[in-house]
This record gives C-alpha cells, sequence and structure tokens, in this order.
C-alpha cells in the first residue's frame, strides 16, 4: 500500500521494514534467539536491553486494516465471543490467528506470525491489549507479563512513576527467569539513549509540518512512523529518521506541498481508518486541506526518555502519554498543537471499537470549538470497515471543509 | 414555471454567456433537478426516483420530456452517448451537483454538499436576515444547519442509524401496513402521547409490533412516530436561534412536523421553506450562479 506523497528515494521506510521483519524472522526460527510480544507504548528497551527480536502486535492490526484482510477475520473472532465492540486490532489479529493468514507473507515473505517466547502487556492505552496477549497465553501455553500503570491522569506524579519504576523491576526479574541471563544495565542505559534520540527526531520530523505548505501529511506519517513504533530503542530507527528528517528540511526549503495548492490545514483526532486512508487522503487532497497534524502519528513522541536514570524516565514517559491523560490535558494539548500548526479545523474520528482512543464523546470538541478550533465527529473505526461509511464520512467532511 | 424549449445552437468557439443554471439533488430516494435563469429566477422544478445507473437518470431528468426546458442538444437528449462519451450540453447552460450522488455525474461543472446546497436554495428564497437554523430530514439523513445570513456556521448530520430520517417513516408505515401519504391524516387522529424508546429502528419496529399485539391504535403509533422523529433531530446539537427552517422532502410530506417541532420551544418562529424538497437542487444551481458571479456577475445567496 502507498498512500504517502513522499518520494522515498534516500530513505526508504518499506526496506528499514523489510530488514526488521527478516530479522524476526530469523530469530524466531533461531534456537539460541528469543522472541517478546510488546504492546505499542509499552517497555520496549527493557526487551531490547535483554537480547529479545521485539514483536508488535498493534502494528500487525495496522497491517490486517490497511491490506483489509481484518474484514475477514474480525467476524472469525466475533464468532469466538470477542464482541464486535472491542478493539478490533485485537479482533482482526486473533481472527488471522485463526485463519492462519498474515499479510506479513505478501509483504515480507514471513511464513507466519513470528511464535513469542514470552508476551508483555502494558495497560497504559487500554485494557483489550491485555485481554489479546491472554488469548495467546492459552493458545500457545507462553508466559505473560504485565505491566499495570495508574491510568487517565491529571498529571504525573513522582508516587505514580514510583510505582510504574517498580513493575518494570518485576518484570525484568520476571525476564532473567526466561532468558538465564541478568539484565545489562549499561545496555538498557543505551536502548533508553537511542530511543529518546530516535524520537526526538520523530518529533522533528512531525514539526515539518508546520511549514507552509506542509512538506508531508498525517497520512504519509501512518507509513513513515513504522520504524518509530517496532525499532525504538535501535540505531536503525535513530539512522532512519535523521536521513528522513534532512530530506523533509530540503523539501520545506524548496517550497514542497504535500497537498498541492494547501487551502486548509486540519487535525486528525483519534485512530486512523488504516483500510480507508487512500481514500480519506484523496478526499482531503481534493479539497485542498492538509492534515498536518494528528494525536496518532505524535503518541510516539517520549521526550521524557533519559539514559541516567532509564527505569524512572521510561516509567514517566509511558505515564505521560496523551491516551493515559485526563480530559483536560487533551483539551490543552489539542488547543496547544492548534496553534503551532496553523490549524483551522479538527476531525474527530469517533472509532467504534477503540473508545480509550476517541476523545468527542466527552464534550471535547464543543469545549474546542468555544475557543475557536472548530471540529466535525466522523463515526468509524481503525480495523472494521462495518463501522464506516464512505458516503456520510465524504459529506461531513467536505460540508466541514466548506463551512471553514 | 416556464419551460420553453430552446433551439439548438451552432457551437462556436468563443463560450456564450451562462442563461440557465441547473442544479441536480441526487438523493437516496429521488432526483430533484431546478433549472434557474442569471437572475436567481426559478425557470423549473422536476422529481423523479432515484434509479440506476444513477448519470443515466441525471441524464435524463436534465434532457426533459418533449416540449420542456432541456439542458441537454438535443442529438443527446435521447440517451447518453455511447462508449462513455459525455452529453452535449446546450450552450450557455451549465450543472451543478449536490447530494448523495454528486460525485458520480461525470459532466456537471461542480458540485458541492446538501448542507451547503440547501443553505443556499434557504437564503436564497427567504433572504433572512438573521441567525438561523434549517432542519433538513432526507431520506437517509437527518440535518441541522446552524446559518447567518452570510453562511453556514456549523452543523450535524444524524449518526450511525438512519432513525429520524425518511427511512424511518419508511420503515414504520411498512410495518403498520399504512401507505405513506395516509400517515399525517392519521396521526391528526390521535388520541393519546405514546413514547417510542428506541433510537434504532429495527427495535422502534419490534416496539411498534409489540404496541399493536396489546391492542393499541394505530393513529396513537403513528404520532408517536412522529414525535420520535423529532426527538432523534433535536439530540444531535442545540438549537439557539429564534427561527426555525425547514427543508427537504420529508418535511414537505408530512407538514405534521412543523408543529411538532415548534411546540419544543417557546417563542421560536417556523418556516417552511418555499419549495422545500427542492431547496438542495435550487442551491446547487445558485452555487453555480455564484461562481459565475466571481467572474463579474452579482452575488446571489
Amino acid at each position: 500500500m502507498n498512500v504517502s506523497s513522499m518520494d522515498v528515494g534516500t530513505v526508504d521506510v518499506k526496506q528499514v521494514m523489510r530488514n526488521y521483519f527478516g530479522d524476526l524472522d530469523a530469530a524466531a526460527k533461531d534456537p539460541a534467539r528469543k522472541v517478546a510480544w510488546c504492546t505499542s507504548v509499552g517497555p520496549a528497551e527493557i526487551l531490547r536491553a535483554m537480547g529479545f527480536a521485539v514483536y508488535f502486535p498493534e502494528n500487525h492490526g495496522a497491517l490486517l486494516g490497511a491490506t483489509r484482510v481484518s474484514s475477514d477475520t474480525i467476524p472469525l473472532a466475533n464468532a469466538q465471543g470477542y464482541s464486535p465492540e472491542i478493539c478490533s486490532y485485537l479482533t482482526s489479529d486473533i481472527g488471522a490467528c485463526l485463519k492462519g493468514v498474515t499479510p506479513l507473507t505478501k509483504a515480507y515473505g514471513l511464513d507466519g506470525v513470528p511464535r513469542p517466547d514470552v508476551l508483555v502487556y502494558c495497560t497504559n492505552q487500554c485494557k483489550d491489549v491485555m485481554h489479546w496477549f491472554a488469548w495467546y497465553a492459552r493458545q500457545w501455553q507462553v508466559p505473560l507479563l504485565g505491566i499495570h500503570p495508574p491510568n487517565h491522569l491529571p498529571e504525573v506524579l513522582p508516587e505514580h512513576v514510583a510505582d510504574v519504576a517498580s513493575q518494570f523491576r518485576r518484570l525484568i526479574t520476571q525476564l532473567e527467569a526466561i532468558t538465564g541471563t541478568p539484565l545489562d544495565p549499561a545496555a538498557l542505559r543505551l536502548a533508553v539513549a537511542r530511543s529518546r534520540e530516535a524520537t526526538d527526531l520523530w518529533e522533528t520530523v512531525l514539526n515539518t509540518a508546520r511549514a507552509r505548505p506542509a512538506p508531508l501529511s498525517f497520512f504519509d506519517s501512518t507509513i513513515l512512523m513504522g520504524p518509530i513504533v517496532v525499532l525504538r530503542g535501535t540505531q536503525t530507527a535513530t539512522d532512519y529518521y535523521r536521513a528522513l528528517l534532512a530530506e523533509l528540511q530540503t523539501k520545506v526549503t524548496a517550497g514542497h506541498a504535500a497537498v498541492p495548492g494547501e487551502r486548509l490545514r486540519i487535525y486528525w483526532e483519534g485512530m486512523p481508518v488504516w483500510g480507508r486512508l487512500r481514500h480519506l487522503s484523496d478526499l482531503f487532497a481534493n479539497n485542498r486541506a492538509a492534515v498536518v497534524a494528528s494525536t496518532y502519528c505524535n503518541s510516539w513522541i517520549f521526550s521524557d526518555f533519559d539514559a541516567t536514570r532509564p527505569l524512572e524516565s521510561m516509567a514517566q514517559a509511558y505515564l505521560k502519554i496523551f491516551i493515559n491523560r485526563d480530559d483536560a490535558y487533551k483539551e490543552a494539548y489539542i488547543e496547544r498543537l492548534a496553534g503551532e500548526f496553523g490549524i483551522d479545523g479538527v476531525i474527530y474520528h469517533a472509532a467504534r471499537t477503540c473508545p480509550n482512543n476517541s476523545n468527542s464523546s466527552y464534550n471535547l470538541p464543543q469545549r474546542l470549538a468555544a475557543k475557536g478550533i472548530p471540529g466535525i465527529v466522523v463515526d468509524g473505526d481503525l480495523c472494521d470497515l462495518r463501522c464506516f461509511s464512505d458516503e456520510q464520512s465524504t459529506t461531513l467532511i467536505e460540508a466541514f471543509l466548506e463551512t471553514l | 414555471m416556464s419551460t420553453a424549449v430552446e433551439p439548438d445552437r451552432p457551437h462556436s468557439d468563443a463560450a456564450p454567456p451562462v442563461e440557465v443554471f441547473w442544479g441536480v439533488d441526487c438523493g437516496s430516494a429521488e432526483i430533484k433537478v431546478v433549472a434557474i435563469d442569471r437572475e436567481g429566477r426559478l425557470l423549473t422544478t422536476r422529481k423523479y426516483r432515484t434509479l440506476f445507473p444513477l448519470v443515466e437518470h441525471v441524464h435524463r431528468s436534465l434532457a426533459g420530456h418533449a416540449d420542456e426546458l432541456s439542458a441537454i442538444i438535443d442529438s443527446d437528449r435521447a440517451a447518453l452517448p455511447p462508449d462513455g462519451r459525455q452529453p452535449s450540453l446546450r450552450p450557455g447552460h451549465k450543472v451543478f451537483a449536490t447530494g448523495y450522488g454528486r460525485h458520480h455525474i461525470g459532466f456537471v461543472q461542480g458540485q458541492l454538499t446538501e448542507i451547503k446546497a440547501h443553505y443556499l436554495g434557504v437564503q436564497h428564497q427567504l433572504g433572512l436576515q438573521q441567525d438561523y437554523t434549517i432542519i433538513d430530514i432526507g431520506g437517509q439523513d437527518a440535518k441541522v444547519i446552524r446559518a447567518t445570513p452570510g453562511r453556514v456556521e456549523k452543523f450535524a448530520i444524524n449518526r450511525k442509524c438512519a432513525a429520524g430520517t425518511g427511512a424511518y417513516i419508511e420503515e414504520l408505515a411498512h410495518r403498520l401496513e399504512v401507505p405513506m401519504g395516509e400517515l399525517p391524516r392519521l396521526a391528526a387522529a390521535h388520541d393519546k402521547d405514546l413514547t417510542l424508546n428506541s433510537y434504532c429502528t429495527v427495535f422502534s419496529g419490534q416496539e411498534v409490533i409489540k404496541l399493536l399485539m396489546q391492542g393499541e391504535r394505530v393513529e396513537n403509533l403513528i404520532h408517536a412516530m412522529y414525535r420520535s422523529v423529532v426527538k432523534r433531530v433535536l439530540e444531535m446539537t442545540p438549537i439557539d436561534t429564534d427561527t426555525l427552517v425547514f427543508s427537504g422532502g420529508v418535511m414537505s410530506h408530512h407538514s405534521i412536523l412543523m408543529p411538532l417541532f415548534a411546540e419544543r420551544f417557546d417563542a421560536v418562529r417556523t418556516l417552511l421553506a418555499p419549495n422545500a424538497q427542492f431547496c438542495g437542487a435550487l442551491g446547487a444551481a445558485i452555487h453555480g450562479l455564484n461562481e459565475e458571479s466571481d467572474n463579474g456577475l452579482p452575488n446571489h445567496q
């Protein structure tokens, strides 16, 4: 799939992802190596430092959605008692496992998803990841380890950080029992330092869209974000984003527009509609509206990582993520970004199966509209296209753009 | 309304001034067509069932019948040209589309959403000088449009379910085995205020069946159905203007809805837009006229 308007001549995200999955596949087939599954905003740095090859099922969920394989696999999970109302990453992925299919075969030549030696989740984003990994733990008799941070925080307090850092320490002990090797503190510091460097670069990449015209759009970023999700803690991610940033800065200087004739600047709140990225990208472009900022792509900015105090800074970073905060924080966050990116309006994606990452149900759009940031709520879903209407969403978005 | 046929004119290199602006509202149930002149005066209105292929039926609606005003040159009037070629519009005619099918008519000169179209159609006809709210209930959606004399300020469209739309009324009429045209008269004969609770069309249908089994009068159920439509629409967004304008086919065919809306507000003026069912098509034509106005003609609302 290619929805990106980016010319990826020197910076090939597909090659980076191909190498990542190739290594994962090799690790899964090598008895001397171990594979850990990790949630997308889970403690990947610990796993990297302990030598695990790390696989992120949410990335697989997004791929199932983007390739629209989800439409075939979600009903299989529904029939097993996984409700159509819960996370469609979960139902897409479990359904795919039940059916024995994966888009990784066509995209990267893998026979199947890499079998885990351990499953590690963190409920800073939602509880569905816990239920998701628990299915695999039962299915394949694999150890299941979890981090349970305090949720929906107005502010992150020292006691919250101490709690999560303590959970990380217990996790490390449990993982050491699996690897048979103690964690090397220097390796952890290195992984956190690399994550910090990569995430800073990712933030700077996203911030190039402050330029008028913006050199990249949200739809580009949903593709370009692959390495920050799956390769945090590696030098590969840092090298990739440094090269990408240089390319984007050249484009800004040259006045390159992701959306030619950019007339409006839009903020996308909530999950992508993975199966309709191309449709939505074209819809906005045809109306000369550039989606220049999003909550979703910003979710992998972790500015608190600090190699001098790795566990506490990881705890702080993973607690402070947008999805784990209260509504007042979210309101102030979007308001700030709307100012920084010169936003004309906000699209709130109300994802049917992802209430935790949908922020239009508690009056937030109305509060921001009262502050001069208009918005419109579009019903849809991340993977379940039964919840998304092309016709209704097109009319809503076009009519909204007409009012701006 | 004038339906004079224009003579075919020879093609020339210089584009003739546009004299007729056509608006086509491709709705889920009906295709509505309007033509206006360059002063914004209504020349004709037409209505056809929405059938497929849509583009063929839009073409037919623009061609009209014999002796009617036509947007299509006579040689193309009978049918779309073969091999996917575009039909020939008469010199001086332009066509603009709105409605759910607006993206599927290849030969139009422009398109706009139903939101803006209904606003333009209402404002052009009523020339309101104050802020107002349009309630447009269509075949498959309901819209609430907050407007000023100059622009659409914000809007809401029903989400997820057809309850509160024309499809809901049709489904319940079917369940009750009552012809659509009979519904307003029967509702007027109600003697009890009932409430249908569900906001799902299918569940409402089940509720109606249960009440029928309990011996409830059909008249009371139809009245409850209309009250349910009002409730669903008013849940969408707050109404904060002193003027409420109704447009769309459902409002023009089910005028009982107007007083039901009105009784929910104190001191709110309610108006049914002239040509209520054609407001969207008229707005599309006005949009075309405004596009032309950018080239020097006066701007019509």
